[in-house]
């Protein structure tokens, strides 16, 4: 490396990593990345255990005291668990199901009188069993009121009591319509036994030994979790070394630092050296990430779900990215005079790592869509698409990850000279931000 | 005479406007070349040309006796008119990584040896942040001479220092002319400019007015100063300006006014005038100063304007 780029990536480098803000940022940032995961599996026990109390309008008549016994069986066996010690905790909400008369003059008061209930939180909801919900069938005034279940509730949608009152209900129903049609129950739910089909990956086998090795059972963490994780990490890490290269090259700029620097080196080895400072700084991070990862999942006896063969992917990708990203940073850090203007800029410029978080859930459900493998070649977005494809069990066409590879090198390139030549008039220009026209005009401006 | 910079019909534009129109100039080693002009004229656009931190439309530059090349930056101490350092590094810290940018040996003696000469010693271990305007200016003054550069060219070196500071700066770049050393600095302060530099250069709207010795300057503009003292003061020069034909301007600085004369004035008629209507108690016949010079040709009232006064 050249000297000067060197002493400016050193400076660079001890810039950034020794500010607080880096330190808390490694820190703070994926604690608050993984917080809503972590939050919800330590709370996902801390249920609100408040009885309910449910009225039933019942008009067909004939589910309505069926359904208040099968809730007070449920009561009895699944409210409290018995703990270590032999206590009885109480680990969710009795089910109290009232049952009512129809209204059928006025169905419409009645509901209404029964919401008010529910705002004045004298009742929790009310269910409202359709007249012909035994044989379903269109209603005579046009609506399909009488062969429906309605729940009424202010959380219907997300409410427990609604996806449990599905089951009961049902089976009640297909209970009767079977001692009508003269069938024993018994004898229909052996026929109609269930049998679930588990998740299995691949087998494989050891090269040296020649054994097969089993599948193991897939599990959401291998199908999400980890290629999510693989994400979030390459997109601290850009926040981490490469998104500051806006601030502190406008900071250089403004502060006229630029020139005196300008005044030992070239305009190229002054960008680099601040680029390859922010590799420095965001590759530091991966160390401490995968590392803490890897001994995380060992102490865990978990070492099975590292996966040793995607790390050099990892490193090739995320020091292409960080290079990708800290060019154009500096660039666009270069035509700023102000902290407003790098701010304005800020968000265009994070776009590369926007857009992955945008549409990862699609690409990581069907990582062989043909949606997925376009948009994991297009350079700018493979580093952390292709991670994310690769890092999901299905096995990815090996001419994929190298062509994404090929485009994102020459991508990188690209950025790096198209923003060495932003950065060589943008660092001493004065005035107003340029238009974004201005600059693409500098990248091919002959002088 | 060895030219450490040679600069051949140079010609600087940003869009329409022209900062520097076919400039043409030596610096001759080891001198102390001043770049004086009103502000915008075009001298710091020069002086980033000799940088090669921006490059001239057309015309050449020529630095130690070759075209430019990347390498000379190390060679070339270079003092901003804006001053630039990175706030949260330590003096010392901030002088090594200058030193090193220019592959400079020796940075650490040579920055305490500048640092205690200019009375920072002790401020070597403290934040940048934490110097004054001066105390920050002569840091950066030391920067651009910690490599121990051939060429050092400063941009207003003097500006914003107070009177102590400002002779340390003085005693400063002396000695790097004492050690052999190619000096150019820009100022306002012509007084500096006509004690310290051996030649002077002065650009007006992008086009050199100016060129050479201070004597050789001055010899183009004559003895046409008339410097006096009298009992009367302004109101009786006003009656004498009436009565001797010639009088071009008078200049009032309160106890002393400065008269400028035209050539076919006789100076002995001003003075007649003078001792007839008051007590005299100085008449002193005089070259312009550096000060009137620049004045004459920054505020133009006569065809002064554009003309190039080559006197080197």
């Amino acid at each position: 490396m050249r000297d000067k780029i060197k002493t400016i990536t050193v400076r660079e480098y001890k810039a950034t990593v020794r500010t607080k803000t880096f330190l808390i940022s490694m820190i703070l940032v994926p604690v608050m990345m993984f917080a809503g995961i972590i939050i919800m599996k330590l709370f996902e026990d801390n249920v609100d255990t408040t009885d309910k109390n449910i009225t039933i309008i019942d008009r067909s008549g004939i589910v309505a005291e069926r359904l208040v016994a099968i809730a007070e069986e449920r009561n009895k066996s699944e409210v409290f668990e018995k703990k270590d010690n032999g206590e009885l905790k109480k680990v969710k909400p009795n089910y109290l199901f009232h049952i009512v008369q129809p209204d059928d003059e006025n169905p419409d008061k009645q509901r209404y009188e029964l919401s008010e209930k529910v705002r004045k939180k004298q009742i929790f909801s009310f269910v409202e069993i359709g007249k012909n919900v035994l044989h379903p069938q269109p209603a005579e005034d046009g609506s399909d009121f009488s062969s429906v279940i309605r729940y009424y509730a202010e959380g219907a949608a997300l409410d427990d009591i609604r996806r449990w009152l599905g089951n009961p209900l049902n089976n009640e129903l297909r209970q009767l319509r079977m001692k009508e049609a003269g069938i024993d129950p018994a004898q229909v739910t052996e026929l109609m036994r269930w049998v679930s089909v588990n998740g299995m990956g691949l087998y494989s086998i050891d090269l040296a030994t020649g054994e097969y090795i089993e599948a193991r059972e897939s599990s959401e963490g291998e199908a999400i979790l980890a290629p999510m994780a693989m994400m979030m990490i390459m997109f601290i890490l850009s926040i981490l070394g490469a998104q500051p290269l806006l601030n502190s090259t406008m900071e250089e700029k403004s502060q006229k630092i630029s020139e005196v620097i300008l005044g030992s080196c070239s305009t190229f080895d002054f960008m680099m050296g601040k680029i390859l400072g922010g590799v420095g700084a965001s590759l530091s991070a991966a160390l401490v990430y995968v590392g803490g990862g890897v001994i995380a999942l060992r102490y865990m006896g978990r070492s099975d779900l590292i996966p040793l063969e995607l790390i050099p992917w990892f490193f090739a990708y995320a020091t292409l990215l960080i290079t990708m990203m800290g060019a154009i940073m500096a660039a666009l850090g270069s035509t700023c005079s102000t902290a407003k203007e790098a701010q304005s800029l800020a968000f265009p410029g994070m776009l590369p790592m926007v857009v992955p978080m945008m549409i990862w859930f699609m690409i990581v459900r069907e990582p062989l869509s043909n949606f997925s493998v376009i948009a994991s070649l297009i350079p700018p977005l493979t580093p952390m698409l292709m991670l994310l494809r690769q890092s999901t069990p299905y096995h990815i066409p090996a001419w994929q990850p190298w062509t994404g590879l090929i485009g994102v090198i020459l991508f990188t390139l690209f950025s790096v000279w198209a923003s060495a030549r932003i950065f060589r008039i943008g660092i001493l220009s004065s005035g107003k931000a340029p238009k974004l026209g201005t600059i693409i005009k500098w990248i091919f401006r002959n002088d | 005479m060895e030219n450490t910079i040679e600069i051949r019909n140079v010609t600087k534009r940003f869009g329409d406007f022209t900062a520097v129109n076919d400039l043409t100039l030596n610096v001759p080693k080891g001198s102390i070349y001043g770049f004086i002009g009103p502000n915008g004229s075009g001298k710091t656009t020069t002086l980033r040309m000799l940088m090669n931190i921006i490059f001239q439309d057309s015309g050449e530059i020529n630095i130690f006796g070759e075209k430019y090349r990347q390498s000379f930056k190390d060679r070339i101490g270079y003092l901003p008119e804006e001053r630039g350092l990175y706030k949260s590094m330590k003096v010392g810290e901030l002088l090594h990584f200058f030193g090193k940018l220019k592959n400079g040996k020796n940075i650490r003696s040579e920055s305490v040896r500048w640092l205690k000469k200019l009375g920072l010693e002790d401020w070597k271990d403290e934040k940048i942040e934490t110097l004054s305007k001066g105390m920050g200016q002569k840091v950066q003054f030391i920067a651009s001479v910690v490599t121990n550069p051939e060429l050092v060219i400063l941009d207003e070196p003097f500006s914003g220092l107070d009177p102590v500071n400002r002779d340390a700066m003085k005693d400063a770049v002396l000695e790097l002319k004492e050690s052999g050393k190619t000096v150019i600095f820009s100022t306002h302060d012509m007084d500096i400019a006509e004690k310290m530099c051996d030649y002077v250069f002065m650009i007006y709207k992008g086009k050199k007015v100016l060129d050479g010795t201070l004597d050789s300057i001055k010899d183009i503009y004559g003895t046409d100063i008339i410097r006096v003292i009298t009992g009367g003061g302004m109101q009786v020069l006003k009656e004498v300006q009436n009565e001797v034909k010639g009088i071009e301007n008078i200049n009032d600085y309160g106890h002393i006014q400065e008269v400028r004369i035209e050539k076919n004035c006789d100076p002995q008629d001003v003075l007649k005038s003078l001792v007839a209507k008051t007590q005299v108690m100085k008449f002193e016949i005089s070259k312009p100063s550096l000060h009137d010079i620049f004045v004459r040709i920054a505020k133009p009232v006569a065809d002064h304007v554009g003309e190039v006064q080559n006197a080197g």
